[in-house]
């Protein structure tokens, strides 16, 4: 199961990374502040810049997508499990809603 | 330590980090459970003082920048022990500390505030359920920080970490890049959305 790796990036594109992670984070701040003008878009928006910030530092600065593949299907298979998890109890408030408000 | 090959093992990756990502999986539904218990809340209505009356979202996006710096300057010590370039790997794990020092101490002033202007522990089940998953994060981050401190005095002590004390800190570092990557979801669950 040993199999060849990318390199890893330099220092220099480290602090590239970095500086792109600094800027999606001054997006959402920025996106907060004009919810009144984005409108019913500002939600999606600040969830795709957290997905997107959160996929850069597990990928690169994690290294996960240099990684064995079983390392990247534990991953996954926590993130799957914890969405599982959420969806269910998401999916029973809903109903219980429904069914008796 | 980059060469991810690990033919000796019949994972093919290193058993140590294998089991760090195993930890890292049960964390990822930790967080998970504790995110979903403040969802189930979040949008109903309770006596009291909401967290949008008292929170103060420019000291929380400076907070969230430094949490996210201290993830380059750990990834930069990294890359310094992988060149077994003790000077900066020390320089680097410090810094990485100094940052997280910084974030907990904004994290500790906040709650402060919170408390002074009436959002506590108690006032309802939603600042429960914000207390406990923003508690729990910053002591994870405190471990972190106390951990990276640890390896920093291991390094100074041996002059330099050793190719053992390069796989720790790399097993620090996936713990600080996890605790970072679950305070992004925090940001925007807890304060933008």
């Amino acid at each position: 199961m040993s199999q060849a790796h990318k390199p890893h990036p330099t220092p220099k594109q480290y602090v590239q990374i970095a500086i792109i992670l600094g800027i999606l984070t001054a997006i959402e701040v920025a996106l907060y502040y004009t919810e009144s003008i984005v409108g019913v878009f500002t939600d999606p928006l600040l969830m795709i810049l957290a997905v997107g910030k959160f996929v850069i530092v597990v990928g690169w600065f994690m290294h996960l997508r240099f990684e064995n593949k079983l390392v990247n299907r534990f991953f996954a298979g926590g993130m799957i499990l914890a969405l599982v998890l959420f969806a269910i109890v998401m999916l029973e408030r809903a109903s219980a809603n429904f069914f008796f408000s | 330590m980059n060469d991810h090959g690990y033919p000796h093992e019949p994972t093919g990756v290193d058993t140590r980090k294998l089991g760090m990502w195993v930890f890292l999986s049960t964390e990822i539904l930790f967080f998970g459970t504790l995110i979903t218990t403040y969802l189930i809340f979040k949008g109903r209505s309770f006596d009291g003082i909401r967290l949008e009356e008292v929170y103060d979202i420019p000291f929380t996006s400076v907070s969230s920048f430094v949490l996210l710096m201290s993830s380059l300057t750990m990834v930069l010590a990294h890359n310094a022990i992988e060149k077994f370039d003790q000077e900066r790997t020390n320089i680097w794990l410090l810094a990485t500390a100094l940052l997280g020092a910084v974030f907990l101490a904004g994290q500790i002033y906040e709650f402060t505030e919170f408390y002074h202007k009436g959002f506590t522990l108690t006032e309802n089940i939603y600042g429960s359920t914000f207390y406990v998953l923003t508690g729990f994060h910053g002591a994870h981050v405190f471990i972190g920080v106390v951990l990276l401190i640890i390896l920093w005095g291991v390094g100074q002590r041996q002059k330099g970490l050793s190719l053992d004390g390069g796989m720790n800190l790399e097993f620090i570092a996936l713990y600080w890049h996890f605790v970072d990557i679950v305070w992004i979801v925090l940001f925007t669950v807890v304060y933008l959305i």
